[in-house]
């Protein structure tokens, strides 16, 4: 890993964050905006979403990221027996020691890849994201914390709802980011099928960080500045979500106060992303779609419209 | 010079047209023809549905449109029997509007539209200059700016109607000193330019004919026939009588005005004199009203008089006390006359010769005049004795009377008993001609109504009236039939003289007080725009200039002035908005203004669109300029976003070099 020299402008940070997207871009072909989101994400604590149809790598990303950030990774497929105790984990009495003894489930990952969320009955669904929400697992009375850093991609299949439990708004509301992978354009396609299945290449990559560093990311996210006037710019967008403003059409409903709250975090990790010490209206533009889609809309595909038609009517102020 | 491009027209761009030229059309519904303003209108509705936005793509339209206006020529021209003259092209014009919007396809019939609708909309004051009309054209002020900003927004353009039309209204505010200024400086026209020969349109008012009904149908109008201002107390009713056309000549049925026109000499007043200043609306006609009777040629008003204008001349007195004006009245006109109420008018040469014939028809009438004067010994005992016998028998006053036909003075003095004041003068008059003595009919009107605060005096078309004068002892006197018939028409007004149930205008009646008092307001307003802004000819304006110290200023001087206030105001808005720009913050106020040069260079941008996107898209436009580009969407976007705070005042020094360094318009225009 070699550090080039800080630029004026730019903040080491952000060199290294830019190794860790040229590494993924390397596994994950023609993907880039959704990479970068997925890591914006990721240093933002929020939790992500991914609507897709199976086999345009999901897993393949979800994978990718937890082998260029050097922090450990696991599975989960949703299907509709699954229960509770075999996402969290389980106490099985020991005859030897003569005691229960806990065992760990899959979800005290540091990445958790849940595949199909919305084929596990509802309440599997809201152990996991009860466990996002609070970091913590609480089984047999006892608080057990779930690793840090923390970050749950979940797919959900749009094209077969028959026989699921699609995920209810307010849970919906816990994923930071609702965004689609779509298919990859010709060229990255080509790459593809010329050299064959990329996750054979995923044992191969060198990590770029650890969990320490991606804390220590973390915190740089939150010292990103962050302006009066941005604030003021973000304000107007709720606001045009509301219909309060006059601008807009209303919406079926609105941003929430904490939309806005984690609005601001996804655009400073984004800025940091993009090398800026500081949030521009830009940044707030480029992650407001996958935050505000499936807020305003109940999934990423309907809610893009609508979240572009608020972009463009509000003005910057 | 940026060619403008041919765009489809957005659903909100063809909202705001249509909204202005209905704002534009909807003034004129009173002037022209029924079926114009159904078809027009109907055209530009016809446009916003469905199924007629697809025909704007099909070929059909090419056929149909021509033929539509091919249509709507003709049958203008079949309805007016010519076709180039001031109405019929309105009514074209009107129609072509719709038709024009049923083709609109793209921005460029947009720009086009915008005109006829601006002509079309200026075509209202041919009709009337009320203030309501004034009233009427704001909208369409306001339609136009927002078509103006839709058009120029252009697939941008949001369903933000509010944003729209917030910009035009303050545009417009803005606008108004410079409207102030040129209607005060700007040089005025002796007379209207569309006075044109052909379209002396009939206008409600007396006329030189009197023929039974023609009055009482005069009387059901509420509009306004003049006003006026007393200098000292108005006298009381049964002395207002308003002279206007006398008629001496009778065919049997219609009393009419002689065709020859002597000089007359004043009266001699025998009372105390009254002046005042009348406020005539335009009648199209010559006659100027005073009260009976006039002392002297109506001069100019005193308080706008100045300081010995030639203005006798504008004026000129009949030998039967007629005020006529020179020209006729089109346009309205203010002047003051010193009149008494009694007053001696000997009779001149030919008078009697004038007034004495009578047509051989009406037998009935002339075998009963000359039954009763045989019966009394002097001319005025057979004058009291016609009266007499109006007010005994039953006679009644109503504004229905029954048709009469043949002989109507006959027919109503004998079998139907029913009429109006011009049946009751009419056969007043022919009594005393049968009878042997000189008489005429004389019509104007009688009474007006004290405004609200009583400073000057409403004569409406409803207080039109005819009444007669006998030459008895060698001088002319009053004698008003109706009177003896109804005396309180001549108090009180007409509608407490009718029956209930009469259909008289609403204000004739006394009832209804908060309505009269509702119009009587309106009245008020409207009598000062048309004295004030109307009435605010030549003549005040060089008045009013000579209070500024402006003697006799020369065109150029005018101009000069104009451009001088024009500007003024103008650097003022302008400053004014710069100024609260700076006041803001000082980086976006240069960045706004990289922003407006770079909008007139061609490039705008967009109200979402960041500083860092809108730099790399001027730099991908402007190449040669990129560093400076580049380095402006940088620098503003720290300044405004950044957590700079020592550093500030540096990069505000570097902005504003590198704003100042970007080329000027003309040559970005040249190099993109």
């Amino acid at each position: 890993m070699t550090l080039r020299p800080a630029q004026t402008q730019a903040i080491p940070v952000s060199e290294r964050l830019a190794s860790v997207i040229d590494a993924l871009g390397r596994v994950v072909v023609g993907k880039q905006t959704p990479l970068k989101l997925a890591l914006a994400c990721l240093l933002a604590r929020g939790h992500l979403l991914i609507e897709d149809i199976p086999g345009v790598g999901k897993s393949t990303l979800a994978q990718a990221l937890a082998g260029t950030l050097g922090i450990n990774y696991a599975r989960i497929q949703f299907t509709s027996d699954l229960l509770p105790a075999d996402v969290l984990g389980v106490s099985i009495f020991d005859p030897a020691a003569h005691a229960f003894r806990f065992h760990l489930g899959p979800i005290f990952h540091s990445i958790v890849l849940a595949d199909e969320i919305n084929r596990a009955p509802p309440k599997t669904q809201s152990a996991l994201l009860e466990a996002m929400e609070e970091r913590q697992v609480s089984i047999d009375g006892e608080t057990r914390p779930l690793p840090e850093p923390f970050f749950v991609i979940a797919t959900q299949n749009p094209a077969e709802q028959i026989g699921a439990y699609p995920l209810p708004e307010s849970q919906l509301d816990r994923f930071l980011m609702a965004i689609e992978l779509g298919y990859p354009d010709p060229a990255a396609e080509r790459e593809l099928l010329v050299s064959g299945d990329r996750r054979r290449r995923i044992p191969e990559i060198s990590p770029c960080a650890d969990a320490a560093t991606l804390s220590a990311w973390q915190r740089e996210v939150d010292a990103v500045h962050v302006a009066p006037a941005l604030l003021d710019y973000v304000q107007a967008l709720l606001a045009a979500s509301r219909g309060t403003s006059g601008a807009t059409p209303r919406l079926q409903r609105g941003l929430s106060p904490r939309a806005g709250l984690l609005l601001v975090a996804a655009s400073r990790a984004w800025a940091l992303l993009a090398g800026r010490p500081m949030v521009l209206p830009e940044d707030v533009q480029a992650v407001f779609p996958a935050l505000a889609a499936h807020r305003l809309a109940g999934s990423a595909r309907a809610g893009g419209p609508q979240a572009q038609a608020l972009l463009h009517a509000v003005a910057l102020p | 010079m940026q060619k403008s491009a041919r765009l489809p027209l957005t659903r909100a761009q063809t909202a705001w047209l249509a909204a202005l030229l209905l704002s534009a059309q909807l003034p004129l519904w009173m002037s022209v023809l029924d079926w114009v303003a159904l078809v027009g209108t109907g055209l530009v509705i016809l446009r916003l549905l469905p199924p007629v936005r697809r025909l704007g793509s099909t070929r059909l339209r090419a056929l149909l449109l021509p033929a539509l206006a091919l249509v709507a020529a003709l049958g203008i021209r079949a309805q007016f029997g010519y076709f180039l003259a001031r109405d019929p092209c309105v009514e074209f014009l009107y129609l072509l509007i719709g038709i024009k919007f049923l083709e609109a396809r793209d921005t460029r019939d947009g720009s086009l539209l915008v005109c006829l609708a601006l002509f079309l909309a200026v075509t209202q004051f041919f009709y009337t200059q009320s203030l309501l009309a004034a009233l009427l054209a704001l909208p369409v002020v306001i339609a136009l700016g927002g078509t103006l900003a839709s058009l120029r927004a252009g697939a941008a353009a949001h369903a933000d109607w509010r944003a729209q039309l917030a910009e035009p209204v303050r545009l417009t505010l803005q606008g108004i000193p410079i409207a102030i200024v040129l209607f005060i400086l700007f040089p005025r026209l002796a007379g209207p330019l569309w006075g044109t020969a052909t379209d002396t349109a009939a206008r409600t008012g007396l006329s030189e004919r009197m023929a039974p009904g023609s009055i009482s149908e005069l009387s059901l109008s509420d509009a306004v026939a003049f006003r006026v201002d007393f200098i000292g107390p108005p006298p009381s009713p049964r002395d207002r009588y308003w002279r206007g056309p006398v008629l001496s000549r009778f065919d049997g049925r219609e009393w009419s005005a002689l065709s020859h026109l002597k000089l007359g000499s004043f009266a001699r007043r025998e009372s105390a004199p009254i002046d005042y200043t009348v406020t005539l609306e335009a009648h199209g006609k010559l006659w100027l009203f005073a009260l009976e009777y006039p002392l002297a040629l109506p001069h100019a008003p005193t308080d706008e008089a100045t300081l010995g204008a030639p203005v006798n001349d504008i004026a000129l007195l009949t030998y039967d006390q007629q005020l006529l004006a020179r020209n006729m009245v089109m346009q309205s006109v203010r002047y003051t006359v010193r009149s008494a109420s009694r007053a001696k008018v000997t009779a001149v040469e030919g008078d009697v010769a004038d007034n004495i014939g009578l047509p051989n028809n009406n037998q009935r009438s002339a075998l009963f005049a000359r039954e009763l004067r045989s019966r009394v010994d002097s001319d005025r005992a057979y004058i009291d004795a016609v009266l007499a016998w109006f007010h005994g028998d039953p006679f009644v006053y109503t504004l229905t009377p029954p048709l009469l036909d043949r002989d109507p003075v006959d027919a109503f003095l004998f079998d139907t008993k029913r009429g109006f004041c011009e049946h009751y003068a009419g056969a007043f008059v022919t009594l005393l001609r049968a009878a042997g003595i000189p008489a005429r009919v004389v019509t104007g009107y009688q009474g007006g109504e004290m405004s609200l605060d009583a400073d000057y005096m409403i004569v409406r078309q409803s207080d039109a009236h005819a009444w007669a004068e006998a030459l008895l002892d060698g001088r002319w006197q009053r004698f008003d039939p109706t009177a003896a018939v109804a005396p309180s028409r001549i108090e009180r007004g007409l509608g407490a003289a009718l029956p209930a149930g009469e259909p008289v205008p609403y204000l004739a009646r006394m009832e209804m007080t908060w309505l009269k008092s509702l119009r009587l307001h309106w009245d008020a307003v409207s009598y000062q725009w048309q004295r004030g802004v109307v009435g605010f000819d030549v003549r005040r304006q060089r008045d009013l200039l000579r209070e500024f110290g402006f003697d006799n200023p020369r065109p150029v001087q005018l101009a000069a002035a104009i451009a001088g206030v024009v500007l003024a105001w103008t650097a003022l808005v302008l400053g004014f908005s710069r100024l609260r720009a700076s006041q803001v913050d000082p980086e976006l106020a240069l960045w706004g203004r990289a922003c407006r040069r770079l909008a007139r260079a061609g490039l705008a941008r967009r109200p979402d669109e960041g500083p860092i996107d809108f730099a790399d898209r001027a730099a991908t436009r402007w190449p040669q300029c990129s560093v400076a580009l580049l380095r402006i969407g940088e620098l503003y976007a720290r300044l405004r976003y950044g957590p700079e705070r020592e550093q500030r005042a540096a990069l505000l020094v570097r902005l504003r070099v590198s704003v100042d360094s970007l080329p000027s318009v003309r040559k970005l225009r040249a190099q993109s």
